[in-house]
């Protein structure tokens, strides 16, 4: 029996010894071997590895005693991983901050340093930098890249139907007529997924609710989301429904894109990171976009945001390394290779990309940019006003509600915050 | 110490049983060290935190019960929690019934041993081998209103007005969720009253079946009262999943519950309310979170024990 003993607490002593083995490691692994500094980035974007490490490689040229290494994690995962990790006292020393409000959020907790002195901050305009700015007024992260979402349509059923570009909101509509009438699916979107939903009012609804103008006068508390302007824009949404596929309350993200990349579907309302995967899926799909053509007699829209920032965690033991990482970041060099890389709009403003249809995108995006305005002023509240936009279209979509009664509920949620 | 008591006749195999009664108390700690750090410590921890104001995920000031008083007071956070409600107790009626009600009958005719008994013992049970989220994909695919095998078959044998968008329509969805959990969880409780049905002793069925009880009369009044301690544990456990109700409704459903908040549960709510949902459906309220997180453990806890206390008092004993 005391051999059993002695063989037991031998195990245990094993065992401890394997676990401190272990955490020495990776000890080692946070303050850096004698070779010099190890950064760690964390992000939702796991499907950028690659192209990060190229960045990487780059920033190596110039400072090569600092390791960096991209650390993503599963993008629905990803708030839950980061706020665990800073709550102990730990995370990335480089953050990819989700933008406006979510991402600020860290900033209110303490857990960001403020970059208002970082070189190269200032290339970004004041609109982009605001995604990542706090309502103390500080900076706290640097801009990574600009989203746009529109309406992509296929140019070759466009050709065979004889269609062009609409300029107007009738235009739009005889469009959608005429393909329905032709027995083409016009608009491949479904309702099944709630954020597919916010997104197309976010193309839709500038061209009723009258762009920028409304979006100022709804921030200073002018307008609310009761008056005509916005109700007029969920009606437009509503109306849109006629030109759904069929089942469109049951249909996804994936079925829609199949629906639009074979050719089943004319027009595709969503963002500019499905270019990527649409030619990847259907490398001869002939890809084009249009502006949203207003209905109230304004500018065409290009709905605009940024998209993600990086920001530097208070509790890095690299701050100065990490420092000129970001500062690497607001190079030109960096942008050129990240919209090169992954086809995005980089939030450096006039860098060219050798992507046709992604320049031609970057530009319609700086003329007529209009915010995306759920995502950039209302992305607070339980749920955000956002969220509760989204489930109540799809209440409106299932019969349920008028879109008097989602305006109601949206003035009601955001209330709960907004207080101008 | 109990050598030194009883000091004067201990014999050296006997002083080897008690160490051997002693050591034995070791083994369970392990398993105990990781209970107590994954279960006990978070049940205390969400409570304290439901008593806490909390910024985003930084603690605040203390606030007593008003975290929960929000919870059942305030708009939307009352609506969605008895919404969320009404539809874990439909979850738990519904499986109730066809889960369980199926099992019973399946594992009754295995019971019978017809033929192949073994095998469709196994082959009921398969669906439980697979990952939750690979069954939510699966019956994704098969729900799917357009290229889905289930509408396909409708309209191939022309019943194209019965074909619907199952997941997208929020009378079927649910129900739709339900069924397909029914079928994960068949295979489960096939193998606990089958377990039931052979524990009951067969000469107390001869001796029914001689004083004349056949068919439906033996199986109510013979067959299930002996089985009742199967038919407590199956309904306790159907009870606590049914109100723990996640995995499926988050992998078909996402974590808003749609359509339209019709598929939510008070599993899927909480981690809405407590973490954001996925991509930031919500703002992060960890008080509130941990408030319903409190008050869907204190409604599993007491119903629970509500259950066996009534539940075994029916068993009869054998």
């Amino acid at each position: 029996m005391k051999r059993m003993l002695s063989k037991f607490l031998g195990a245990l002593l094993l065992i401890s010894l394997v676990l401190v083995g272990c955490s020495s490691e990776t000890d080692g692994d946070e303050t850096g071997s004698e070779d010099g500094v190890v950064l760690t980035i964390g992000s939702w974007r796991t499907e950028d590895t690659a192209a990060y490490e190229k960045i990487i490689e780059a920033f190596n040229e110039e400072h090569p005693d600092i390791k960096v290494e991209f650390k993503p994690s599963k993008n629905t995962e990803y708030n839950t991983i980061l706020n665990t990790a800073l709550q102990s006292g730990e995370g990335p020393d480089i953050i990819q901050l989700r933008p406006y409000a979510p991402g600020m959020e860290l900033a209110k907790a303490g857990y960001l340093e403020p970059l208002d002195e970082l070189n190269g901050i200032d290339v970004f305009s004041e609109e982009v930098i605001s995604a990542a700015t706090s309502d103390d007024g500080k900076i706290y992260g640097v801009p990574l890249s600009l989203n746009s979402a529109q309406m992509f349509y296929n140019k070759k059923i466009f050709e065979e139907h004889g269609l062009e570009e609409p300029k107007t909101w009738d235009e739009f509509i005889e469009l959608n007529e005429k393909l329905k009438e032709e027995g083409v699916t016009p608009i491949a979107l479904g309702t099944k997924e709630g954020w597919l939903l916010s997104l197309a009012h976010s193309i839709v609804g500038p061209a009723h609710y009258g762009a920028n103008d409304f979006v100022d006068q709804i921030t200073t508390g002018e307008k609310t989301f009761t008056s005509d302007e916005f109700v007029s824009s969920l009606k437009a949404m509503d109306e849109l429904k006629e030109y759904f596929p069929d089942n469109y309350e049951g249909l996804g993200m994936e079925d829609i894109r199949t629906l639009f990349f074979s050719g089943k579907a004319a027009m595709f309302p969503l963002g500019s990171w499905e270019i990527e995967v649409l030619r990847e899926m259907n490398p001869d799909l002939e890809l084009g976009f249009f502006p949203m053509p207003s209905a109230v007699g304004k500018e065409p829209t290009m709905t605009t945001w940024v998209d993600g920032s990086y920001g530097l965690n208070a509790n890095s033991k690299h701050k100065e390394e990490a420092k000129k990482f970001l500062e690497f970041m607001t190079t030109e060099k960096f942008a050129k290779l990240f919209s090169d890389e992954l086809m995005r709009i980089p939030a450096i403003p006039g860098v060219e990309t050798d992507d046709e249809l992604v320049t031609k995108m970057a530009e319609a995006s700086e003329q007529y940019s209009t915010a995306y305005m759920m995502l950039v002023h209302f992305n607070e509240g339980n749920p955000t006003t956002k969220a509760a936009l989204e489930a109540e279209l799809q209440g409106m979509y299932l019969g349920e509600q008028s879109p008097e009664d989602v305006a109601k509920k949206l003035q009601k949620n955001a209330k709960t915050y907004f207080t101008r | 110490m109990q050598l030194e008591t009883k000091p004067n006749v201990q014999t050296g195999t006997k002083q080897k049983k008690d160490w051997k009664k002693w050591v034995i108390h070791l083994f369970p700690i392990p398993a105990l060290a990781i209970y107590v750090l994954f279960i006990i410590y978070p049940l205390f921890a969400a409570f304290t935190y439901s008593l806490f104001d909390w910024q985003g995920i930084k603690r605040g000031a203390f606030i007593g019960i008003e975290n929960f008083i929000s919870l059942f007071t305030k708009q939307p956070f009352n609506d969605m929690f008895w919404n969320a409600f009404q539809n874990n107790i439909l979850y738990f009626v519904l499986e109730m019934i066809v889960q369980n009600g199926i099992a019973f009958v399946l594992a009754y005719i295995i019971y019978k041993k017809v033929k192949g008994a073994e095998f469709f013992k196994i082959a009921y049970f398969l669906p439980r081998l697979l990952s939750v989220i690979i069954v939510g994909f699966l019956w994704k695919l098969i729900l799917n209103p357009n290229f889905g095998a289930l509408n396909v078959f409708l309209n191939k044998i022309g019943l194209e007005s019965w074909a619907k968008p199952w997941l997208g329509d929020p009378d079927t969805a649910l129900i739709a969720i339900i069924l397909v959990n029914s079928w994960f969880g068949l295979g489960f409780a096939v193998l606990i009253f089958l377990a039931g049905l052979q524990g009951i002793p067969t000469n107390l069925i001869e001796a029914a079946r001689l004083d004349g009880a056949k068919g439906l009369t033996l199986i109510c009044k013979i067959i299930l009262p002996l089985m009742a301690p199967a038919i407590t544990i199956i309904t306790v456990l159907t009870f606590i999943h049914a109100f723990e109700a996640f995995e499926l409704v988050y992998a078909m459903e996402g974590s808003m519950g749609e359509p339209y908040y019709s598929t939510d549960t008070l599993a899927v709510y909480f981690y809405r309310l407590a973490f954001g949902g996925s991509g930031g459906a919500s703002s992060v309220a960890i008080g509130l979170g941990s408030a319903l997180a409190v008050v869907l453990f204190t409604i599993i806890a007491t119903i629970s024990a509500v259950f066996l206390y009534i539940l075994r008092k029916r068993e009869v004993e054998m």
